[in-house]
Order: C-alpha cells, then sequence, then structure tokens
C-alpha cells in the first residue's frame, strides 16, 4: 500500500532532490534562507541627497530579494549603496532616507519528515510517495514529528493516564485511548514523547495545553517537536475497537504524525479498518456523537421508517448492539460502517 | 393517467450541500404542482440512497401501477440542482492596523464567501520575520493588502504591500489593493503588470468604514476567478436569485437566511425585485468554535446545553463531522444556539429598515424539529424590529429554484405556491422599554371569533398567540413606555395584519440585543420561561406568556 504526501515548500526555497529520490523523515528537501528581523540602511546620507532625492535613486523596488554586495541605490555620479548581506527591500522612509531590509538567514532546511519517494517536483511543492498507510484523524495540534509507534493503553476506551507515561516513550508516537489530560500532555512533551494518537480529547483540555506551550516557548523553555492528533472526536471517544486491534498490530512501526493537519503515516503498513458512510445491517459500526461516542458494535437493522430521538430530530435510525452489550437506537447519520481487519 | 405523462409531469429539485443533499420531487397532482416528496441525507450516502428514500415516500402515494417504474421515473425525471462551491476560495488580508483596516478588510472578505487563511497586520505583535515567513508559506488563491487612510501617504502601508511583493509568486494570485488611493500608483509597481486590482479604501478616515465596493469585487473575483463553474448553481447565487424573485413577486421586502455546514448566505430582496447579497464563508455552524469565545458564549445563550467544556466539544464536532445529527436534548440546544450565534454574527451591521418576510433556510433552522425553534433561532438571530411574517425553506427548495434562468425563476415559485414555504407566524418584536414595565399592548382580531381583551407584554417577554396557517388576524399594537418597532411613528397605536402559521403571532419585547440576567440561575429560568412560551401547545387564541 501507498499514500502520497505533499510537502509545500515556501517561496524562495530551493528543492535538493530530485525525482525518483528516497528520503528519510530528517532528510533536507529544500533549503530556503528565511528573512529576518528588518534593519535600516541609510541611502540618503551615502548618497549625499535629500531623502525625496534619494528615493529616486532606488534600484529596486520594495518585495524585491536583492543578493549579497547588490547596489541598493546608485546616483548619477556612481555613488552607489550596496546591501552587505542578502536580503529583501521592504521599503523606503522618505522622512530620514533610510530603506528597511528583511536580512535572510542563512541557509534552513526544510524537511519532509516523512519516509518516501519524490514522485514530483514543482516549484511550490514536493510529492512523496510513501510506502504505508495515512490515518486521518478530525483534529490535532502541533507540528510534524516522527518515532515509534507504542500502544500505551489496554483498551481501545482507557484513558492515557500520566502515569503510563514513561522513559520507554521517550521519542515514540504514544497510542492512547479515549482521553488525555492537560497534565498528560504535559508529562508528554517533559518526558520527550514525539506524539500521542488519542480516540478523543476535551478541547477545553487540548486549548489548556496549547496555551500552555504557546507560554512556554514563548519564554523559551520548550524544545523538540511534539504533536496530537485525534481520530474519533472531541470529548471523552474511544477508538474504534478495529483501529485499536490495527494500531497493536502495527506496535513497533514508524510512524509520522502531523498534528496541525491531523495526518498519520504508518510505515510498511497495510491498509487501516476502511470507514463508509451509509452502514448496512450486519455491519460493524462506529457512533460519532453523544450519547454513543466512539462506542463500536454492530448494526442490527435499520428502522423502517423515520425516528424521532429523544433530541426531537427526526431521521433515519438504526438500531445497534454495542461491543459493551446495550443496544439503542442512534441516527444512521452518527454511524459509520468499518471494514474488519483481514483475519478477524 | 398514462406513464408519459406521469414522466412528463415530474421534476426533481436538487440541493447538494457539503454535508447534506436535499431532493424534492414535484409532480402534478390533480392539476396542480405539488411537492410529493422530499429527502434529506448526507450528501456521503449518494445518489441511489437520496432516490431510493424517494421513491419509498411515493411508493405509498402514486398510482400502484407505477410503483415499479418509479427508481427509473425518477431518475429520469428533469433535474433543478444547486450545490454548494467544490472548495473554499482562500485569502490572505495583509493590513496596517488590526483593529481599523485589518478588521475591516476582514470582514469584507468573509462577507464575500472568500475563507481568511491568513491575516497580518503591522501591528500584530509579531516579528516581521515572523510576518515574512507566514505569508511564504501560505497557499492562497487572492492577496488583499489595505491600509492608511485616504489622502495620505502612510509608509506603513506601502510596508503592508511590500510584505506581500515579498511572498507571493509571480503570478502567484491576484492581488487587490484596498488601502490609500494616493498610494495606488506605487503599489502597482510592486506586482506584474495586471496583477493588481485598486479598489476604494474600506476605511477611508478612522470615522468611517465603507466595504461595500471591496466586497462586491471580492464577490465578483470568487465568481470569475476561483469558481469558474456555472455560477447560477452555486447554492450562494441562487438562494439570493430566488428571495429576489420572491420578494418581486409579492411586492414585500424580504431577507433570507441560508444557514449551511460550512458558509452562509444572506440575501436581502426589496419589493421590486433587486437583491444584495452575502456570503459569509465562516458563518456555517462549523465557524462557530473559529470564533472567540464562542463555547461560553452558547453555553450562557442556551441555558440547557451543558456545561462550557461539553458545548466546545459538540462546536468542535459540528466542524469535524457536520453531517451528523444532534441525539440528545442538550446537543440540539447547542446546536440551535450556536445556530442564532451565527445568525447575529452575520447581521453584524444590521439590516437596515424593517422586513415583510424573515426566510430561514439550511437543515438546522428548516429542519428544526419543531416550528417553535426555528422561529427561535430566527427571532434571536435576526431580532427583525417590527412586524415580519416568518418562514422556513423545509423543503429546500429556494436554491434549487434560483438556479433556474430568470425568467423561469418566478414561474417555478408561482408553480409551487404553498408548497414552497412553511409560514411559522408573524413576529412584533419591539426595542427600547424599561425592564419589567409594559411594553406592548396587543389586540387581536379574527373575523368570527369574539373579541378579546388585548394581551400585555412586558419589557422582556416573550409570548405567543395561537394563529394558525391560513388565517388573518388584525391586531393593534399599542407602544408603551417608549418602546418602538423601528421606524418613527406618529400615532403610538399601530394597525397591521398578521398572518398565521406553525407557531402563530409571536410578541417579542426582549429588546435588540436580547438582554439576560447575570446570575446563571436566573438567566436559565429566563431562557427556560421563553423556550416554554414558544414550545407549549395551546389551545387556538389563547396566549402563551414567559
Amino acid at each position: 500500500m501507498s499514500v502520497v504526501h505533499r510537502v509545500r515548500l515556501p517561496v524562495g526555497a530551493t528543492p535538493m532532490v530530485e525525482v525518483g529520490h528516497r528520503v528519510e523523515p530528517a532528510e533536507v528537501l529544500a533549503t530556503r534562507r528565511a528573512p529576518r528581523g528588518g534593519i535600516s540602511v541609510a541611502v540618503a546620507a551615502p548618497l549625499r541627497r535629500s531623502p525625496a532625492d534619494a528615493a529616486k535613486c532606488l534600484l529596486a523596488l520594495p518585495g524585491a530579494t536583492l543578493d549579497a554586495g547588490s547596489i541598493l541605490a546608485q546616483d548619477d555620479r556612481g555613488r552607489q549603496v550596496r546591501v552587505g548581506e542578502a536580503c529583501i527591500l521592504l521599503g523606503y522612509d522618505l522622512d530620514d532616507g533610510s530603506a528597511m531590509i528583511a536580512p535572510l538567514s542563512g541557509s534552513e532546511p526544510v524537511l519532509g519528515h516523512v519516509r518516501g519517494e519524490v514522485v514530483s517536483l514543482e516549484s511550490n511543492a514536493i510529492e512523496l510517495r510513501i510506502a504505508g498507510a495515512l490515518v486521518t484523524g478530525v483534529g490535532g495540534s502541533g507540528n510534524a514529528v516522527h518515532g515509534e509507534l507504542r500502544v500505551a493503553v489496554h483498551e481501545p476506551g482507557d484513558e492515557l493516564r500520566a502515569s503510563a507515561i514513561d522513559v520507554g516513550a521517550t521519542g515514540r508516537i504514544i497510542v492512547g485511548g479515549s482521553r488525555a489530560s492537560a497534565e498528560t500532555l504535559t508529562r508528554a512533551r517533559a518526558m520527550g514523547v514525539a506524539g500521542i494518537v488519542l480516540g478523543g480529547i476535551l478541547d477545553k483540555e487540548l486549548r489548556d495545553f496549547e496555551a500552555t506551550q504557546l507560554r512556554r516557548r514563548e519564554i523559551g523553555g520548550v524544545r523538540g517537536d511534539f504533536a496530537v492528533i485525534l481520530l474519533e472526536g472531541f470529548g471523552k471517544v474511544g477508538f474504534d475497537p478495529g483501529l485499536f486491534a490495527w494500531f497493536r498490530t502495527h506496535e513497533g512501526r514508524m510512524a509520522s504524525l502531523f498534528g496541525e493537519t491531523a495526518r498519520l503515516y504508518v510505515y510498511d503498513a497495510g491498509p487501516p479498518p476502511a470507514r463508509r458512510a451509509l452502514p448496512r445491517p450486519g455491519d460493524r459500526v462506529i457512533a460519532h456523537r453523544r450519547p454513543h461516542a466512539g462506542q463500536g458494535g454492530e448494526l442490527v437493522r435499520v428502522i423502517d421508517r423515520p425516528y424521532a430521538f429523544a433530541s426531537g430530530v427526526v431521521g433515519r435510525a438504526a438500531l445497534v448492539r454495542f461491543e459493551d452489550g446495550h443496544t439503542a437506537v442512534v441516527p444512521v447519520a452518527n454511524l459509520e460502517a468499518t471494514e474488519p481487519l483481514s483475519g478477524d | 393517467m398514462t406513464t408519459t405523462l406521469v414522466r412528463a409531469d415530474m421534476a426533481l429539485l436538487l440541493d447538494v450541500g457539503s454535508a447534506w443533499a436535499k431532493a424534492g420531487v414535484i409532480g402534478r397532482v390533480r392539476g396542480r404542482w405539488r411537492l410529493v416528496a422530499h429527502a434529506a441525507q448526507p450528501t456521503a450516502w449518494g445518489a441511489t440512497a437520496l432516490r431510493r428514500s424517494l421513491v419509498d415516500q411515493l411508493t405509498a402515494s402514486v398510482d400502484p401501477r407505477l410503483v415499479h417504474q418509479l427508481d427509473d421515473l425518477i431518475a429520469d425525471a428533469n433535474r433543478i440542482e444547486c450545490h454548494t462551491a467544490r472548495r473554499p476560495a482562500r485569502l490572505a488580508v495583509v493590513a496596517v492596523s488590526r483593529e481599523l483596516s485589518g478588521s475591516a478588510a476582514r470582514r469584507a472578505a468573509e462577507a464575500a464567501g472568500w475563507q481568511v487563511v491568513e491575516t497580518v497586520t503591522v501591528d500584530d505583535g509579531r516579528t516581521l520575520a515572523d510576518r515574512l515567513s507566514m505569508l511564504q508559506a501560505a497557499e492562497v488563491d487572492a492577496w488583499l493588502i489595505a491600509g492608511g487612510f485616504d489622502g495620505s501617504r502612510s509608509p506603513r502601508a506601502l510596508e503592508a504591500a511590500a510584505l506581500v511583493a515579498a511572498a507571493r509568486r509571480v503570478e502567484g494570485g491576484a492581488v487587490i489593493w484596498a488601502g490609500s488611493a494616493s498610494l495606488a500608483a506605487e503599489v502597482d509597481r510592486l506586482f506584474e503588470p495586471g496583477a493588481l486590482s485598486v479598489i476604494g479604501n474600506p476605511r477611508p478616515d478612522a470615522r468611517h468604514e465603507e466595504p461595500a465596493a471591496l466586497r462586491a469585487h471580492l464577490a465578483g473575483l470568487l465568481r470569475d476567478a476561483v469558481t469558474p463553474e456555472d455560477e447560477t448553481h452555486l447554492s450562494s447565487v441562487a438562494f439570493p436569485r430566488a428571495i429576489g424573485a420572491l420578494a418581486g413577486a409579492t411586492g414585500l421586502r424580504i431577507l433570507g437566511v441560508d444557514l449551511g455546514a460550512r458558509s452562509a448566505t444572506r440575501a436581502l430582496a426589496e419589493p421590486d425585485g433587486t437583491f444584495s447579497s452575502r456570503v459569509h464563508a465562516r458563518g456555517g455552524l462549523a465557524g462557530t468554535v473559529l470564533a472567540s469565545g464562542a463555547a461560553a458564549r452558547v453555553a450562557r445563550l442556551a441555558g440547557d446545553a451543558g456545561e462550557e467544556a461539553a458545548v466546545a466539544d459538540l462546536l468542535q464536532t459540528l466542524r469535524a463531522r457536520p453531517s451528523t445529527l444532534p441525539q440528545t436534548p442538550e446537543e440540539l440546544s447547542a446546536t440551535q444556539t450556536a445556530a442564532r450565534v451565527q445568525l447575529a454574527g452575520m447581521l453584524e451591521e444590521g439590516v437596515v429598515g424593517s422586513l415583510d418576510l424573515l426566510v430561514g433556510a439550511g437543515r438546522t433552522i428548516a429542519a428544526a424539529p419543531r416550528p417553535a425553534q426555528a422561529a427561535r433561532m430566527l427571532l434571536d438571530g435576526i431580532r427583525p424590529v417590527g412586524v415580519t411574517q416568518l418562514a422556513v425553506d423545509a423543503a429546500a427548495l429556494l436554491g434549487p429554484l434560483g438556479s433556474l434562468p430568470d425568467d423561469e425563476i418566478g414561474e417555478g415559485l408561482a408553480l409551487l405556491g404553498e408548497d414552497l414555504l412553511v409560514p411559522l407566524g408573524t413576529a412584533v418584536v419591539c426595542r427600547g422599554g424599561v425592564p419589567g414595565r409594559l411594553a406592548m399592548r396587543v389586540t387581536v382580531h379574527r373575523s368570527g371569533w369574539p373579541s378579546r381583551s388585548p394581551i400585555e407584554v412586558r419589557s422582556g417577554q416573550l409570548q405567543a398567540v395561537t394563529l394558525p396557517r391560513g388565517q388573518v388576524a388584525e391586531i393593534t399594537i399599542e407602544l408603551l413606555g417608549g418602546v418602538s418597532l423601528g421606524a418613527p411613528r406618529r400615532s403610538p397605536r399601530i394597525e397591521v395584519n398578521a398572518t398565521g402559521g406553525a407557531v402563530g403571532l409571536m410578541l417579542d419585547a426582549r429588546g435588540v440585543p436580547v438582554g439576560l440576567p447575570k446570575r446563571s440561575d436566573d438567566r436559565r429560568t429566563v431562557l427556560a420561561g421563553w423556550r416554554d412560551s414558544m414550545a407549549r401547545e395551546s389551545p387556538a387564541g389563547s396566549e402563551r406568556v414567559a
């Protein structure tokens, strides 16, 4: 199985790979020279002109990128103002006759954070084919990270506790359960965990954690990357048991996790249990939304006539026997069929 | 009736949204065109399941000889279809001031249907390097630059333009300059020929905001450059066209609001049929979560939706899984309150003048389990001051009809007649007044009914009087204690006709905006009272008070 991952290149990036090139997660795909803070360069004074006159001598327009040593301004007597380092010209101040430039840093790497083969190369993106499976989530947070998968809960509905995070989790992507508190996330980050895969999390706890991290970043107290992905929903939502079993079979595999875009690549993995809208009787299903969010079961039958739920909403309904033994009527719109793993 | 005739006399109206697909079958019944079946389902279920739903409904009512042909008849029927845009159009806003030029530009862009993926302002507290890096990484279809008051030469506005020039690839999307007019020529030189459009400054000075020209240009750009598909079939275009045609046909001033899963559309149409519309890219239910403090606001306004943390999870669920349904009363309450919040956001600038008819569309409003809930969303979200009829587009017919050629929309609306909209009744919304004091005294006269004593409505109260669909009552409204119905009037007594509907006559003296007690227990009590006053079933002619 393979999937394609697209790496967007920022403006001005120079690709360092070619089509057919095989890359590792930490490999440099391209380099870029990122702008640094703006500085002022005197223009009018070296040209011995008034600010207004000196403005007419500028050879570059705002927004232009200049190489080191390029002429920024020149007058008819041969006087020149050059930039000492590569920069972006951002403006010219008519009051004091200076130019605002943003010097460009030394070469910075653009990483793909995935292992794969380059299949296309464009000015704004590189596409990589990954031998493995893609699991997409409904939300997430954090940067791109990679590491080995490690399952840290026993059951798909278990909450990931802070006590489950130990030194063995360092550098790994932890597969948790139905929820992780802000305290657990904070401990995971402190222990050097690369990322966490959860069925659900309380939105408030994720936001609280993000706010804490932001404050710590501002004061320079956070190093390294960390990402979280939610696969099922917000709130205390367990994994689909089939998907949890799939993670168990892939424990120890390398994976790349993109928190912001809620994508998880698991290398050399077979396809995860597929999801299908509009389940049929006999299908194994996963329920979304309360009161059954994250619960798996079997769709026993679809009710013939429109059904009025406790909310008063009328819709197509199905009788579902959940894996904890209870049965309930659930809107079909809130169910997805999950394909069983081969061998189930 | 032969099969051929039936085939000729059936049409399928489809509204395919990003989350839900709605279909209505219209057919000729005893010489009249009627809506004979209607179904709605998650779009992901596909066309076959939708057709199956329609067939199941029709099986019970059609000529038995046609039962086995229904699937083919529907598949072959004329299709009148509208749909939401395939993907949102993305825009980066670069401006001088977060509070002035930046917010004006952002609002105009969102009201024109653009999704603003990046906003950078010179005063946003970021470093210059961060700003440039963010913009260089942005993947957008167009760039909007704003800043500097007209007549001034703001170096910071030029800096904003330079940021875009540095971050944008050549031919990397249209650039719009909506800043100081005197800088337009300088800004134009920063981009390749033809890349820049110069539009009137939405903040020409510190006191005025004039976003109309920018909004119109952005709406045109959205249609021409980003969604070149046949625009009349876009729901955001078709719905306003139908509202315009409806206004022209009825001579009413109509506001239509279509609250979708991702975006929302509002259309204001004048009695002559002219209309203006706005598409709010993040105005749909999924956009609620993006507003700062939305969960707290929804929890506060709902009263019975649970704690803020639970509401926050629900709002995220609406974003992540927009085609799911609220199964519990708490989830429904939070969803409907989110709808009220989004409607209020759409109408931030208000509607000038009173309305004759307010039409709600979109699943959350038009398919609310109880008509009173739909009425509450419209009343609380829009606050239509004055005397206004309320209705919902329950079968989602307006969008498909609005996608017809200009000369056929009116005909389509007329053919469907009373099947087109579900009337909720008439709302009398006043503003002003002192809490607890008498705000309105309303006398309802109905021919054939005994005279009743006037209904007294106090400031802060919401009352509903049963007035069934199809009935008209003459009402006399006496305004008291400094309250008004919007427009200045010579007489404190106003006589108008009120048409009935599923809710009836709604007398709303809760003010604009609706005032709520600060103490949570008091607030919950008041909210429950309003809910009950609208929802209680009551004998005809009686009023429900809260």
